[in-house]
């Protein structure tokens, strides 16, 4: 039975090209957008995240604390769930960062002796917004003279900016591919619509001899629902793949450009992974489109006897 | 068992068929013969379910046609096989897949699909066509396979509506004898034809309808059935 319905939802595509090529020309290119805006929204994550869980704390330890102190206040550290990857630096290591920040000029370097530089924890924050709670709590300590923040960033507002610049950027990149896509989405419903309504139209005399002879209504509909799926399904495989195509492409220029921060998963393994669930959900929302699409327009034709 | 009960349909303010009566028996062959827009084709549409009566009942095997839900009507369809005028084959079908599509219709397994098609066309004569599309195929062809397909369901009955009314009289008279012998092998058969010379030739039931109304007159009778008030 499915296989009569099938052949004839591909007699129904061969028989109007132009229609076929309309509708997955607008399909696929709902789904090449889908599926870059999604994987554009997956890398700012990433993006975000990397940064917001990137800020190092320094405590800059009192001279002269023993190291029971150090210990004890490393273990409390470690103990606190907001706190990570903590970490102590001695005078010395203190010392070799230094040098190693000012090699391109070695006389700094050698002008200094470890006993200026304060022992210190490193640490990061699980997440930005415990940031500040977990600074006025270290300075309450006894044996820190004083907390640094993110350093390399250029302190505690410079992260905050490039964060909150982020999270806008994501939350465009979010608002702006939804609403693009949502459009895409609509216009590959209506164009589904149009066609199935045509198609509907152009087999009135076919379906009406099918109901002359015992046809049910889903026996009837059965071909056209079909030839929608086929669209849907060739729509979402074709803009998934080049989109995919596009970004393998893209990938090692991206990578280096992006250096340590993994806006894409790591290896190909990953990235088919990531590529792997975006499809998955675009065949479904593809089968709702090409379902709902053309019930639609087959509830729109009036029951006849 | 086919009974029309004082039925009566109008279109708007045209009254198409006005009181009408009669019974068809099982295994009965019986012509509805008239003028053209006289009602036969009326008759036929009630006892398909296409329309319902304004007044009265139409009762197929004991089911009212006319209270059938229309979800009830794709299988009460399916017991009949019908041959219309104007052949209503599908155009982009081959002659087999014209006959296939009927038999996927009451959702016979495959499997079976190939015997009944061949033994259909061989019954109509179109076991060479079976490839062929209905472009291809001549007006009597085409006729032929309207019945083929409305046979291959093995239907109790068959509803003709004017099956030679395209015809010539060479092609029409075939057509009767291969109606006549579906009828010998227990199809009860309703007709509706003009053509008198094929009613004056093979002698069964005739009821006449003349606007709309039933005549009390029959002709060519071989059993003699008077239409019910």
């Amino acid at each position: 039975m499915f296989s009569i319905h099938l052949k004839t939802a591909l007699g129904y595509i061969r028989r109007s090209p132009f229609q076929a090529l309309a509708a997955s020309f607008v399909l696929t290119l709902t789904f090449f957008v889908a599926t870059t805006v999604s994987v554009l929204v997956y890398s700012s994550s990433r993006l975000i995240s990397y940064f917001e869980t990137r800020p190092q704390v320094i405590a800059f330890l009192k001279d002269g604390v023993s190291d029971a102190d150090v210990a004890n206040l490393q273990h409390s550290l470690q103990s606190d769930s907001r706190i990570k990857d903590v970490k102590y630096v001695s005078k010395e290591e203190a010392l070799s960062i230094y040098q190693k920040a000012t090699s391109d000029n070695p006389l700094l370097g050698q002008l200094v002796s470890p006993s200026i530089f304060p022992a210190s924890l490193e640490f990061s924050v699980a997440d930005l917004s415990y940031a500040q709670s977990v600074i006025d709590q270290i300075k309450a300590n006894g044996i820190v003279d004083s907390v640094g923040f993110t350093a390399a960033l250029g302190g505690e507002s410079s992260l905050k900016d490039v964060v909150t610049r982020l999270n806008t950027i994501t939350l465009y990149v979010k608002m702006g591919g939804s609403i693009f896509v949502g459009m895409l989405a609509i216009t590959s419903l209506v164009v589904l619509l149009i066609i199935i309504s045509m198609r509907m139209a152009n087999k009135r005399e076919e379906m009406e001899i099918l109901n002359l002879i015992g046809a049910t209504r889903g026996f009837i509909s059965s071909p056209i629902i079909m030839e929608a799926v086929i669209y849907a399904i060739f729509g979402v495989f074709m803009g998934w793949l080049i989109s995919f195509i596009t970004i393998l492409y893209a990938a090692p220029t991206v990578v280096s450009y992006f250096g340590e921060i993994p806006v894409l998963p790591n290896g190909i393994l990953g990235l088919s992974e990531l590529f792997g669930i975006i499809l998955a959900v675009e065949l479904f929302f593809g089968l709702f489109l090409a379902l709902s699409g053309s019930l639609l327009a087959i509830t729109r034709v009036k029951k006849a006897r | 068992m086919i009974k029309l009960n004082k039925v009566t349909k109008r279109f708007g303010s045209i009254v198409a068929l006005d009181n009408i009566s009669f019974e068809v028996k099982d295994g009965e062959f019986v012509f509805i013969t008239g003028p053209s827009g006289a009602g036969k084709t009326t008759i036929l549409k009630l006892i398909l379910g296409q329309i319902v009566p304004d007044v009265g009942e139409v009762i197929v095997d004991g089911t009212d046609v006319g209270k059938l839900k229309l979800k009830d009507l794709p299988s009460f369809r399916q017991k009949m096989g019908v041959v219309f005028q104007d052949f209503k084959i599908l155009p982009e079908r081959t002659v087999d897949e014209n006959v296939q599509v009927a038999l996927a219709v009451i959702g016979l397994s495959k499997t079976e699909w190939d015997v009944r098609v061949k033994h259909a066309l061989k019954l109509v004569g179109l076991s060479r066509q079976i490839n062929l599309f209905p472009s291809q195929l001549s007006g009597g062809e085409l006729q032929r396979l309207s019945l083929a397909r409305a046979l291959s369901v093995n239907p109790k009955i068959i509803l003709a509506d004017e099956p030679t009314g395209n015809l010539d009289w060479q092609t029409s008279d075939d057509l009767m004898k291969l109606f006549q012998k579906i009828n010998e092998e227990g199809k009860t058969i309703l007709m509706a034809t003009h053509n008198l010379e094929i009613v004056k030739k093979h002698k069964k039931r005739v009821i006449n309808i003349v606007g709309g109304k039933m005549e009390n007159k029959t002709k060519n009778q071989k059993s003699e059935i008077e239409p019910k008030a």
